[in-house]
């Protein structure tokens, strides 16, 4: 075929124009892009493979260039010396682009790690900024959280009114917050620093329970252990503990949290104590009334047969005496009743302080009082009180004639009464400095025929008869006593409206 | 003694013998003519190759998701493409069993094909006008390289970021 060499040399022409215009345009461009930013790996990549490309791109156009002029000339001679040159270096510059090209990835690696870097520096150095610029404040913002937290802390275990403790592994209380010093009536937690031990409040058996359950489990929770007071006393207590360990043995602790539950054990005892006594109020109703028809029978028909029987005979003699004991039996039972509230009781306004007034006169007719300090001590504010006088009367009766049993020949009874207006109740406290009563015996004081005094003198129902009293009015009666100190039985009495009247 | 006239003798004597006994090494080789024309087809495979594994490399890095580097993509397409183009050139430029040329006059080529091979001839026609790819190969260079350009903010720019 023949062809046309116009477009041949056209095309390789311009082409070779071309070629170096955009070679050199592109190299242009990357020196700017090197201006800009300077520390780029890419850019100088790109920078080496555009100056090879350049070298191609110029050496092999320049060599059609010049090859198109000389031949155009008549002058392929000349091209016939130079093209073996001109061959030589664009080879050259083909295999120094390429070698060029395979460095792209090492390149693209070592820019993605030095922009990492570079982040992480950047990031650093922006935090240290900060840190710099804002230490002081940020030292000043922890510090004082950390007084607040302290504070916060602190105060917990200072106002709190459980006991709280740290000891060491032997016992050695190291601090204890003002509760626990109260509870184990201590000094200034200053003077007793090391001192003192948490095993000399507790019982020996206690003491090793605790221990060893700490040991083997880390913490306690909720063990009920006594703690024995400088006299002997001793207050029920719960306690919770925890080991906390150190980085060396010495430096382990042991948490307390110790709950003072006395009073909630002297309430359940109280709750127990009512309960016995409402269980035996029952019984004793129930006997009470089947015994009360039988006896009035007895006493009804022993009357009769009284009537009929002349004075001076022997079998009159044996009726009186059926009589008296059917009478006794018969109070016995009226007792019980009034110790099981089963009698109706008939309220009137009273003064307290006259109805005491009135049974020490009373009482003083019938038994020798002079020889004893009798101290009254009256809240001159009592109102007067709703209340069954004649059962009242009988209450005073009883406790006071107890106190004077209880002091024997020479000693004080005192009777003090309190208003406590916002709770409307009026307080009586029969005081002695007797001989006091035992703890054994002060659990069942109020129990129905129980009495510490010899047969024959006491039936045992007169302080079950006054609970029963104190409680038909609505109110309490308690005793405390300590053995050769004496014993104070407290009544407490509601002031009621009365119904008629509207007064209190 | 004698040993000392012995080491004297032997090591005094040998390099005067090789000296004299030696002949015509013939160190360096002679490069004929064919040579320079496989050095550069070599070139061209080896450019070939080299824009190959640019693209993969471009496209395993997921650059080519940004169009200065899609731009560089199609520049290496274009010029792997100029490589077959100019080595087939080259290769038939050789092959005078397969095609012959000569001038018939200033303005025309003669191209002489063998047997049955006459699309050779287009072939080799066409395959002269290899401009018509490695212009527009660094064409799409340029352009690629502008938008990269245009990516990197100038001292001026920078100074007027907060």
């Amino acid at each position: 075929m023949i062809a046309h060499l116009v477009p041949i040399w056209t095309v390789d022409f311009f082409g070779s124009l071309l070629m170096i215009l955009l070679s050199f345009l592109c190299l242009r461009l990357l020196f700017r892009l090197r201006q800009r930013d300077p520390g780029n790996v890419i850019w100088t990549f790109l920078l080496w493979f555009c100056l090879g490309l350049s070298g191609f791109a110029i050496s092999r156009s320049a060599g059609h260039l010049l090859k198109d002029i000389l031949q155009v000339r008549h002058q392929e001679e000349v091209w016939a010396t130079i093209r073996p040159f001109s061959g030589a270096i664009n080879t050259f510059m083909l295999v120094v682009v390429s070698a060029v090209t395979l460095f792209f990835e090492r390149t693209w690696n070592i820019y993605q790690r030095i922009l990492k870097d570079k982040q992480t520096l950047e990031k650093t150095h922006n935090e240290l900024i900060y840190l710099n610029q804002n230490l002081e404040h940020l030292v000043a913002d922890r510090t004082e959280a950390l007084t607040i937290s302290e504070h916060k802390y602190r105060r917990i275990f200072e106002i709190s009114k459980d006991s709280i403790m740290v000891t060491r592994r032997d016992g050695t209380i190291t601090d204890i917050n003002p509760s626990g010093q109260s509870m184990l009536g201590l000094d200034l937690p200053d003077n007793l620093t090391g001192k003192r031990s948490l095993e000399e409040f507790l019982k020996p058996a206690d003491w090793q329970h605790l221990i060893e359950e700490i040991e083997r489990h880390g913490s306690i929770y909720n063990a009920e252990m006594d703690l024995v007071g400088k006299d002997d006393t001793t207050r029920r207590l719960l306690v919770s503990a925890s080991m906390d360990r150190g980085r060396t043995d010495e430096e382990e602790t042991i948490h307390y949290l110790v709950k003072d539950i006395e009073q909630r054990r002297l309430m359940e005892q109280q709750i127990a104590q009512a309960d016995k006594l409402a269980s035996l109020g029952q019984l004793s109703a129930g006997v009470a009334h089947e015994i009360n028809n039988p006896m009035g029978i007895i006493l009804g028909y022993t009357q009769l047969l009284l009537r009929e029987e002349a004075t001076d005979s022997e079998k009159y003699n044996d009726l009186k005496i059926i009589e008296k004991h059917v009478k006794n039996c018969k109070s016995i039972v009226e007792d019980l009743l009034s110790f099981a509230r089963s009698s109706k009781t008939e309220e009137t306004p009273y003064q307290i302080h006259v109805l005491i007034d009135e049974v020490l006169n009373f009482v003083q007719q019938h038994a020798e009082l002079d020889h004893l300090e009798i101290i009254r001590d009256y809240d001159e504010k009592a109102p007067a009180l709703l209340l069954d006088e004649k059962k009242i009367k009988q209450v005073f009766i009883n406790l006071i004639m107890n106190a004077e049993h209880a002091v024997g020949n020479d000693g004080a009874i005192t009777i003090r009464t309190r208003y406590d207006k916002p709770t409307q109740l009026i307080t009586v406290k029969v005081s002695d400095n007797g001989h006091g009563i035992s703890k054994k015996d002060l659990k069942r004081i109020f129990d129905p025929f129980f009495t510490t005094k010899p047969t024959g003198e006491g039936t045992g129902l007169g302080l079950s008869v006054s609970y029963g009293i104190i409680k038909n009015h609505g109110g309490e009666i308690s005793v405390e006593s300590e053995p050769g100190k004496g014993s104070t039985f407290t009544v407490v009495l509601p002031v009621k409206e009365d119904q008629e009247t509207g007064l209190r | 003694m004698a040993y000392r006239i012995k080491f004297t003798l032997t090591t005094g004597l040998t390099p005067i013998l090789v000296l004299i006994g030696a002949t015509s090494a013939w160190a360096t080789q002679t490069h004929g003519e064919p040579e320079g024309l496989y050095v550069h087809q070599a070139a061209h495979v080896f450019f070939f190759f080299a824009m190959g594994l640019l693209i993969y490399w471009l496209r395993q890095r997921n650059l080519v998701k940004e169009k200065a580097w899609r731009y560089i993509q199609y520049s290496a397409i274009l010029f792997i493409l100029w490589n077959i183009d100019t080595f087939a050139v080259h290769t038939l430029d050789e092959m005078v069993h397969l095609i012959r040329t000569h001038k018939p006059d200033p303005w025309h080529l003669q191209i002489d094909t063998a047997e049955g091979l006459s699309f050779l001839g287009m072939l080799y026609y066409l395959g002269k006008l290899d401009h018509l790819l490695c212009v527009p190969a660094l064409i799409y260079l340029y352009l690629g390289l502008k938008r990269l350009h245009h990516k990197v903010p100038s001292s001026a720019e920078k100074a007027a970021k907060p």
